[in-house]
């Protein structure tokens, strides 16, 4: 990891600070770091523990120079931020990193206790010693991934160790179930996964793309369009508003559902709506950062906000 | 002592369910590795390997409640407000594998909860549920990485809170009664003698406590410190929601229609930046580390001061599942070490 500890050395040469990840003490996994300087930078890490996109942070700190690691997916949240004009390029300093997915931890400390010890080389996974099968226990977005590799960087480390993920797994089959479903299964479906929501919206927070942040729509009085109460139809009003609101936007990056405490499936909403609009407007958001994004372009003549 | 066959707990759990809603922790339905507290159901396993997701505090605090129906209606004096009775709650609920730290939960929070009506709050709605209320604890033999109840001096062998204690033996639990319903629980069948002494239970992290609160008074101001040491967090209210000791609520009207509605209740958080916002705009809280800070304060050095004791238990849920990995510990370990 001595390349990634360079990168960001170097990136603090230019930024305020670097986005990155460290080792937890208790866990041995990634967490999130903010490096501010050249001894500290030593302890950046990154490997299939560093589950978070860092991205979510952007917005706040959107005044200042700062360097973000980012995996394939993390930098579409970066190019869509961009392209949003939420972020500017210019100010962001991106280092890519090569990944080979990323782990489901949540999943295997809830099998195996928090905190178990994970050993992982993009190939061979043991947890608590022995090896088990590594497929099953990736992230859903990585096991059927398009983008290991940024699409953006100014310095890119380390390189995937093994080929893409194959692209299959539960989620295509509880996608496909889904698909076959009426209307009103669809509904008891929702109804039951919701009836877990306890309406922490760390969904929302963990959203790169949900930066309107502290005035969310979600909260408001006047309009009242989602009441007071934590049940299961006030649950599926927000995350109508959600997924309505990150039309075009979702980069897929999978962050609503990793940071749910109750394992509610949202990117299968997500993806559902994400498949939709690509067929419909042949547009993936976070993949061309010269883009138009369809939804967000009210007269394809002018330029975005209509500004010039 | 008392003993159960690890076989014969459905056994008991019809039994209780005969006389009290019981609640165990649970696969919740649909719901992939999440264990939950949830309503037990004939035929329905008890996961009582696992620690549950999120605490049972809903059991006195749901997430939500209905406090009572209101209906304007036009009279002779004008228009007059007519107030319903407050829904109904079950007489009787059993709480079937807690966890030391849930338990002790319960204390934590009759601390300001189940004050005498003379000497502070009354909380008619908590106290109901909290008389209704009977815990089954079992000890743990085993901590993760995120465990800290050890930080209070009997840890994870605590009775504080519960009325029974289980602890795992051989094929089966040591039963040992802790309060009068808890030996009504235990008695009859299916459980039989056996001798044995309560086995060890596990040790967790510790925490030094000690001083905290004149500690956390010290850094109270340097926002810089905080600003610091919260600079991952992104501000969810799961911490909160997920802690068997946060109880912050937010009261509102929900209208059915122009003239009748609903007094709810809804937990809160003070993470949420809307939670301190004031109508002229203003907020005391503008920022995470104001946030975050005060989350530290509450339940290290105001609710200590005032009803006594720690508003935590040490159960590690804001630890385990925060989407960013804050671990409030690191922060209480500073918190501790700055000068």
């Amino acid at each position: 990891m001595d390349e990634l500890v360079k990168a960001i050395t170097a990136a603090l040469e230019d930024c305020e600070l670097v986005l990155g990840w460290a080792r937890d003490p208790a866990t041995g996994a990634g967490r999130p770091e903010r490096f501010t300087s050249a001894g500290q930078a030593q302890e950046a890490i990154f490997d299939a523990t560093c589950v978070h996109n860092l991205a979510v942070h952007l917005p706040r700190l959107k005044q200042r120079r700062v360097g973000i690691v980012v995996k394939g997916c993390d930098a579409r949240s970066v190019v869509e931020l961009v392209v949003e004009r939420e972020v500017e390029r210019e100010r962001v300093q991106v280092i890519g990193v090569g990944c080979d997915g990323v782990l489901d931890l949540k999943r295997i400390w809830r099998r195996h206790g928090y905190g178990v010890a994970i050993e992982d080389d993009g190939e061979t996974l043991l947890v608590d010693g022995s090896e088990v099968e590594r497929q099953p226990l990736l992230q859903h977005k990585c096991r059927h991934c398009l983008d290991a590799d940024p699409s953006i960087y100014d310095v890119v480390v380390g390189g995937r160790t093994a080929e893409g993920p194959e692209p299959r797994g539960e989620r295509q089959e509880l996608a496909e179930r889904f698909r076959e479903m009426t209307p009103s299964q669809r509904r008891d479906f929702w109804r039951r996964q919701f009836a877990r929501c306890i309406r922490c919206y760390a969904c929302r927070e963990a959203c790169p793309m949900c930066f309107c942040r502290d005035v969310c729509i979600m909260q408001t009085q006047v309009p009242h369009w989602a009441g007071g109460e934590v049940n299961p139809k006030e649950a599926e009003m927000i995350q109508l508003i959600r997924v309505g609101h990150l039309a075009g936007r979702c980069t897929g990056c999978g962050e609503c559902e990793r940071a749910c405490p109750v394992e509610i499936p949202l990117m299968l909403l997500m993806e559902e709506q994400n498949r939709a609009l690509e067929e419909m407007l042949d547009y993936r958001a976070g993949t061309d950062i010269e883009a138009r994004p369809p939804l967000l372009t009210f007269d394809p003549d002018r330029d975005l906000w209509g500004d010039e | 002592m008392k003993f159960i066959a690890r076989e014969d707990i459905p056994r008991w759990l019809e039994r209780l369910a005969q006389a009290a809603a019981v609640w165990t922790p649970r696969r919740a339905p649909d719901g992939g590795e999440t264990v939950l507290f949830l309503p037990w159901e004939q035929g329905s396993e008890p996961e009582l390997d696992r620690f549950t997701d999120l605490s049972a505090k809903h059991l006195l605090l749901p997430a939500s409640e209905k406090l009572f129906p209101f209906q304007y209606r036009l009279g002779g004096e004008g228009e007059q407000i007519e107030i319903g009775a407050a829904p109904a709650t079950p007489e009787s609920v059993v709480l079937f594998g807690a966890r030391a730290c849930d338990a002790r939960a319960t204390v934590v929070l009759d601390a300001l909860f189940m004050q005498s009506p003379e000497k502070g709050y009354l909380a008619p709605y908590y106290r109901r549920r909290r008389q209704a209320l009977a815990v089954i604890t079992l000890a743990c033999t085993r901590a993760d990485a995120a465990c800290f109840c050890s930080s209070w001096e009997e840890g994870t062998a605590s009775r504080e809170g519960s009325d029974v204690m289980l602890f795992p033996h051989e094929d089966g639990y040591l039963a040992e009664a802790v309060t009068g319903r808890g030996e009504e629980l235990i008695g009859g069948e299916p459980f039989s003698e056996r001798d044995a002494g309560p086995p060890d239970t596990a040790v967790t992290d510790q925490v030094p406590l000690a001083g905290l609160q004149e500690k956390f008074t010290a850094v109270f101001s340097r926002l810089d410190f905080w600003e610091e040491v919260t600079a991952r967090c992104i501000s969810c209210g799961y911490c909160t929601y997920a802690c068997p000791t946060c109880h912050c609520f937010n009261i509102f009207d929900e209208m059915r229609d122009d003239r009748c509605g609903e007094r709810c209740r809804s937990w809160d958080a003070c993470m949420f930046y809307l939670y301190t916002l004031e109508t002229s705009g203003h907020n005391p809280r503008p920022t995470i580390a104001h946030r975050y800070r005060n989350r530290i304060g509450h339940k290290f050095s105001y609710y200590p001061e005032n009803q006594g004791t720690f508003l935590c238990t040490g159960c590690g849920r804001c630890i385990r599942g925060c989407p960013v990995s804050l671990d409030i510990r690191d922060v209480l370990r500073k918190v501790g070490d700055a000068r």
